[in-house]
């Protein structure tokens, strides 16, 4: 999501699940929505039978979803970028690219200072004893009112577009074979029907999800893909975009609603040197690039006070900034992502954690470091429907010692452990967001069972417990929560239609608003989320809403539930037409000028701004999209091919520099790496579509659909190995191991790597040591080793070997 | 030969699994036939319906075979055929219709009790077989069940046949032979007519 | 016999499939876009309130490694390579409700099996003996015996939803639409349109399966390669087994010509010619 939102200026899903029934061209890949998003995949096979749209599939399994796709590609695993650059590569030297839309709607125009370099591997302001870069020497050039130059002709050596294509002509059919294991032929083959999308009256879109978003490199990797969707004219386009499918129900609501660094509505964080809220919105209030962008981020500061009213209410006044003093301000460089909480846990600095909807013992990397890092704290609570892995962290010894040998007994774990049961999800009411950024009320089916909790009724019960515990004894931080607002009628059970009218904010005059555009940064606004504005009006809950019209006729169904922003179903829609406001594709025009307003879809952009007012990506200072990003990533400004951290063969495209140099690795005592001399393998995890996460393995009918763990194995590996179909294997890495049958199949094969053969193992997930089912956790193998943006683990593509047991 | 004027025609032992085969054979035959066509389906009705029908056929087949193979055990060397039940089974029907002239003499059994013994003898074996693969359908392979599916009732067609022959010959068609074999004795005139060269070899 | 039910086994009446008319009812499944996700059988087992069965690993995606009576809606999963190119092809696997099925015909049991008058061929495990003979005379191998009831049982189309006008199960739980419900005759029409789609689009091969050796079947495939059903786990060219057929047929006749044969035989020979002599005369009695 970090990097669709440097892209475009909002990290989500562009168009939506039933959109994707309107492409063309459906390139699957870092996803395999067949298994892990069946529903959403009608919509791939709607537009198959309805448009005979072609489906092309690389992945490293040939899985379910190649099952049914037109063209399937083999692939390292790790090598994505490759593939993607490659792509680029094919559409620009092939002149297959939408030329105009990339001159009108992308930063391809702009010019860039000199102090833009790539040399082996490396950007230019690289520092390699801190692993950062300075990127100060790669802004754009400026004119004397400090916008950007441009070049409307894209032909200036330093225009955007003539770096992009520099950068990209090394990724030519062959170096993507040597370095992805594909032939030169299967690649180009896809390429051919992929690039097929940058004619005007065609529509490519991308489905990915977690085969891309774990990776050491992951942000980068996605942002390819998006410059790659932006050069084939695709983004804003029914049937194009580039389709992030969440990893559950609701983690685009969660995110939507903020995270360790990030307030709701993607506010930034306040920093400990912002001491001021005036600071804070300067800093977060960008000076528009270029005269015609509308910088939709302007407006930090009427969100951001809004936010505060909310949270602070009457404690919250232009005097005391709103209430600014009580958010907590981390240092700039200070991190709390899942890395440091559990580098922090293990290496003794964390005192108590509270995992809610969460079992990181089953889904961090490295388990024996979670569990090592949880017998490490004081105290843990977990709220949870069933009894996870994370809550019996300290059974790991008994239930599952042969995985966890230096793994503490018991009797030597003093943590205190708390489990909290809790409702789940068919047994509360609220909304969840799914991909497509839909707000979707759902109501309870049946109360929670025993002496399960609903979460909101747990979160009260700890907020009113603690607020008491401050009031009377005091303490560090105490007005923090002492001046925080809890005016729900039913405090101890707060009523979540209730906290929706709030997420979504009410005016002056007390009635709820329609629109983020009523907010006002004088505190007589109040709003939870600005993004959800307009989802809970004086209309009634819109998350609500059941209407399966559909005017256009492009599955846009606007009034079933409510799309943020605005219930805007495809993002950028703006950019489906050219500068005068024509759309490329008559057929699939999301939004129409019609001379005085846009009518169609509620388009990104000013309902009433003429067609020429502003450019087509209102949230970005450019005003357009961005092929090329500055200060948005821990990575140079174009996205280079760089190997997993573990990966068995060097980078050939700079050996000297292999993997991401700015990726983050722990290196504490028990987060060792392996060498491809004793672990030659790459292992890969993934998902099936019989279980969730480790949830369903308690639950009977999932059970039955897959009760066993098991490794695939490619079929040549196992005549190597002396594999049968169903043996009993193990397989292990520098960080440990597991064992399980073998699945000898021909849909792994061996790849041609850079004159080598490179295997490839295959690790569902899903099991663990406690459930109906059972087995080992498969993240015994990964490493601890994370996206430097986005903070995610590096779960496909490690190194592993593997060998017959019995 | 007994002193009273009696001769035995078959002892106890031979009685009781003669009975033993006739009763489970009438078990397995009336059940059989409740299977055999929907109109004598009221036949499982009388032995406890049909799922029980069902379920103690195969045990009355068992119970059928074994005996058999006992009375097997007893009589195969009696049953052999020479060459005169040859030529009394190619003028058998001249025997139909009483005229006993040209017909060799029969021994213990005449020809068509022998016939009839191994008959009855190759239908069990072919009855047990296929009836194993038609108990147990599924442990069985298919090809084994499509064949047995058709052997079975082709089998107890031939079995039930001869021994519709074979009771009325027992009873009705042979006055006095039903005596032998349930008291076990015959007169010396009687064995004389039916068996006249088993009747002089025991008179010796 | 009930007026909504057209067949009935061992029970005069209609013969099956002799009046099967455009109302009856199907199910197509577009192999093409199935994914294999395994809703249906997930839908089947909780419509019908199976127990769970925890199947021992046989080296495939498959749940079970075929149809038990309790596990009636399977997902074939048939890894093969099709013209040098990997090929996983899924096939979902239940009763085919065959026009002229094989298990009615050589079911003894009067009422057990029935085909209502929509097509479905049901199962009444009320009057199922548990002969088995359905198991021989099905040639999908379908019905599956229960070693606990000792009854067969199998998919019922869900004829309990349908004849309160809901979808089977099945239908109602696929998420890509890979499955529909409808009027046999329209399905038929949609599945040959859609294999038509599918030769256009280079699966020269595509085409129906509604096996003509059961009398078709209300359970109608699309295949990428219909040349092949056998890669999709599809009987070639299914019949119900001669076997059956000569037993309820020709030898049926055979048997019961020995049997009213024999018995009337045997008392018209009594009558013309009477017993046999019952004793030799006394002179006879020393013999020779």
């Amino acid at each position: 999501m970090a990097s669709l939102a440097a892209t475009f200026g909002r990290g989500a899903m562009t168009n939506g699940w039933t959109d994707v029934a309107n492409a063309d061209v459906i390139l699957v890949m870092g996803g395999n929505p067949a298994e892990n998003h069946p529903v959403g995949f009608r919509f791939t096979m709607e537009a198959k039978r309805n448009r005979r749209a072609r489906i092309v599939t690389v992945d490293p399994r040939f899985n379910r979803t190649a099952a049914v796709s037109d063209q399937y590609v083999p692939i390292r695993a790790g090598s994505d970028i490759a593939f993607l650059g490659g792509l680029l590569n094919h559409a620009l030297a092939n002149d297959l690219y939408h030329r105009e839309y990339v001159a009108s709607h992308t930063n391809a125009t702009f010019i860039v200072g000199e102090g833009y370099g790539f040399e082996n591997g490396l950007f230019s302001g690289w520092d390699g004893e801190s692993e950062t870069y300075d990127t100060s020497g790669w802004g754009y050039e400026l004119d004397g009112d400090g916008y950007a130059r441009v070049d409307e002709t894209m032909e200036h050596p330093r225009s955007v577009f003539q770096l992009m294509r520099e950068h990209y002509s090394r990724y030519t059919p062959q170096m993507v074979s040597d370095i992805c294991g594909c032939t030169a032929e299967e690649f180009t083959r896809a390429a051919e029907v992929i690039c097929s999308t940058g004619a005007a009256g065609r529509a490519g879109t991308i489905l990915y999800a977690l085969g891309w978003t774990q990776h050491s490199h992951s942000v980068q990797l996605i942002h390819t893909a998006a410059m790659l969707q932006l050069i084939l004219g695709n983004i804003g386009m029914p049937g194009g975009g580039i389709n992030a499918q969440r990893g559950h129900s609701n983690i685009q609501g969660a995110t939507d609603l903020g995270a360790w660094n990030a307030l709701p509505g993607y506010l930034k964080i306040p920093r400990a040197h912002q001491a001021s809220l005036q600071d804070y919105i300067d800093e977060n209030s960008p000076r528009p690039l270029r005269p015609n962008s509308m910088n939709y981020w302007s407006n930090t500061n009427r969100f951001m006070v809004s936010l505060l009213k909310a949270w602070y209410g009457d404690n919250a006044a232009a005097a005391n900034g709103f209430g600014y003093d009580n958010l907590p301000k981390p240092d700039a460089d200070d991190d709390y992502s899942w890395a440091t909480i559990f580098e922090r846990a293990y290496t003794g600095d964390l005192e108590g954690l509270v995992s809610f909807g969460m079992n990181p013992v089953a889904g961090g990397p490295n388990t024996p470091k979670m569990l090592e890092g949880l017998a490490n704290l004081r105290w843990l609570i977990v709220a949870e429907c069933f009894e996870t892995e994370t809550a019996a962290f300290w059974k790991a010894a008994d239930a599952a010692g042969e995985y966890y040998p230096g793994a503490r007994a018991a009797a030597d774990i003093d943590t205190e452990v708390f489990l909290l049961p809790a409702a789940c999800f068919a047994e509360k009411d609220g909304t969840m967001v799914n991909s497509s950024r839909w707000l979707q009320w759902k109501h309870a089916a049946l109360d929670p069972p025993g002496d399960a909790w609903k979460d909101q009724d747990i979160i009260a019960a700890l907020f009113l417990r603690l607020q008491e515990l401050y009031r009377e004894e005091g303490g560090a931080g105490a007005d923090s929560l002492l001046n925080m607002t809890w005016d729900w009628r039913n405090p101890r059970s707060p009523d979540l239609a209730e906290v929706s009218r709030e997420i979504n904010g009410r005016g002056p005059d007390g009635r709820q608003i329609s629109s983020f555009a009523e907010l006002a940064d004088d505190g007589s606004t109040v709003c939870g989320n600005w993004l959800y504005a307009g989802s809970f009006t004086e209309d009634g809950n819109m998350a609500a809403r059941r209407g399966q019209e559909d005017p256009t006729g492009l599955g846009l169904y606007a009034g079933w539930a409510w799309n943020w922003p605005l219930n805007r179903r495809i993002l950028y829609n703006r950019a489906s037409a050219d500068a005068e406001g024509n759309p490329w594709d008559p057929e699939r025009a999301p939004i129409r000028w019609d001379g005085s307003t846009w009518v169609g879809d509620v388009p990104d952009y000013g309902a009433t701004a003429a067609p020429d007012a502003f450019g087509a990506f209102i949230m970005v200072p450019e005003g357009v999209a961005r092929l090329y990003t500055v200060d948005s990533f821990a990575e140079g400004p174009l996205p280079e091919h760089y190997e997993p951290v573990e990966s068995p063969v060097d980078n050939l495209l700079h050996p000297e520099v292999g993997s991401n140099p700015a990726a983050r690795t722990m290196m504490s005592a028990i987060d060792s790496l392996g060498s491809p001399e004793d672990y030659p393998y790459i292992g890969t995890t993934y998902r099936l579509t019989e279980h969730y996460h480790y949830w369903t393995k308690n639950v009977d009918g999932p059970s039955e659909l897959q009760p066993h763990f098991f490794v695939e194995v490619p079929e040549e590996l196992a005549a190597e190995k002396a594999i049968a179909n169903g043996d009993t294997v193990r397989v292990w890495s520098a960080r440990g191991e597991v064992r399980g049958q073998a699945m000898v199949t021909r849909r792994m094969r061996g790849l041609q790597v850079d004159g080598r053969t490179i295997y490839q193992v295959g690790l569902p997930i899903h099991w663990g040591f406690l459930g109906r089912v059972t087995g080992p956790l498969v993240n015994n193998l990964s490493p601890s080793v994370f996206d430097p943006n986005s903070g995610t683990p590096e779960y496909k593509g490690f190194l592993v070997n593997i060998e017959k047991i019995a | 030969m007994a002193s009273d004027g009696r001769v035995t025609r078959f002892n106890a032992a031979e009685r009781i699994v003669h009975w033993v085969v006739a009763l489970a054979f009438g078990y397995a035959a009336l059940t059989g036939l409740a299977l055999w066509s929907p109109r004598l389906f009221w036949l499982a009705a009388v032995f406890g319906g049909g799922t029980t029908a069902r379920a103690w056929h195969p045990w009355g087949g068992v119970v059928f075979t074994a005996a058999l193979a006992v009375m097997f055990l007893k009589w195969a060397r009696a049953m052999r055929i020479d060459a005169d039940d040859r030529t009394w089974l190619a003028r058998a029907h001249r025997y139909a219709v009483h005229d006993h002239a040209g017909l060799p003499e029969p021994g213990r059994f005449n020809a068509g009790q022998k016939a009839l013994f191994w008959l009855q003898s190759a239908a069990a074996a072919l009855l047990l077989a296929s009836g194993v693969v038609l108990w147990l359908p599924e442990s069985m392979p298919r090809a084994l069940r499509e064949a047995s599916i058709l052997i079975h009732p082709l089998a107890a067609v031939a079995s039930i046949g001869g021994i519709i022959l074979h009771v009325y010959m027992g009873t009705a068609a042979v006055p006095k032979a039903l005596r032998g074999m349930i008291q076990g004795w015959v007169t010396p005139r009687w064995a004389a007519l039916h068996h006249p060269k088993w009747y002089r070899e025991i008179r010796k | 016999m009930s007026q909504d039910l057209q067949a009935v086994s061992a029970t005069p009446g209609g013969a099956a499939g002799s009046d099967v008319d455009t109302t009856s009812l199907a199910k197509l499944i577009d192999t093409s876009t199935c994914i294999g996700c395994k809703a249906c059988e997930a839908a089947c087992q909780e419509w019908n309130d199976h127990p769970v069965t925890l199947a021992p690993f046989d080296g495939t995606y498959q749940s079970q490694p075929d149809l038990s009576h309790s596990f009636w809606n399977l997902i074939k999963f048939n890894e093969t390579e099709i013209d040098g190119a990997p090929a996983w092809l899924m096939s979902k696997y239940q009763c085919m409700h065959c026009i002229d099925p094989g298990c009615l015909r050589s079911c003894p049991a009067p009422g057990a099996i029935v085909q209502h008058a929509n097509g479905i061929v049901d199962f009444v495990p009320e009057q199922c003996i548990g002969c088995g003979y359905c198991m021989t005379g099905c040639p999908f191998d379908v019905p599956k015996f229960d070693p606990y009831t000792k009854k067969v049982y199998k998919c019922t189309l869900c004829t309990d939803r349908v004849s309160v006008g809901l979808e089977p199960a099945c239908i109602k739980a696929c998420p890509t639409s890979c499955l529909t419900f409808g009027a046999r005759d329209e399905l038929i029409q949609i599945a040959e349109e859609r294999a038509e789609t599918l030769r256009e689009d280079g699966f020269q091969a595509a085409g129906v399966y509604n096996p003509a050796g059961v009398g078709g079947t209300q359970v109608l495939y699309v295949l990428r390669h219909a040349d092949q059903p056998e890669a999709y786990g599809l009987p070639a060219d299914p019949q119900i087994p001669w076997t059956v057929t000569l037993w309820k047929g020709p030898l049926k006749w055979l048997g019961n010509l020995v049997f009213v044969g024999g018995v009337l035989g045997a008392f018209l020979h009594y009558v013309r010619y009477g017993p046999q002599a019952e004793e030799a005369p006394e002179d006879a009695r020393d013999g020779e």
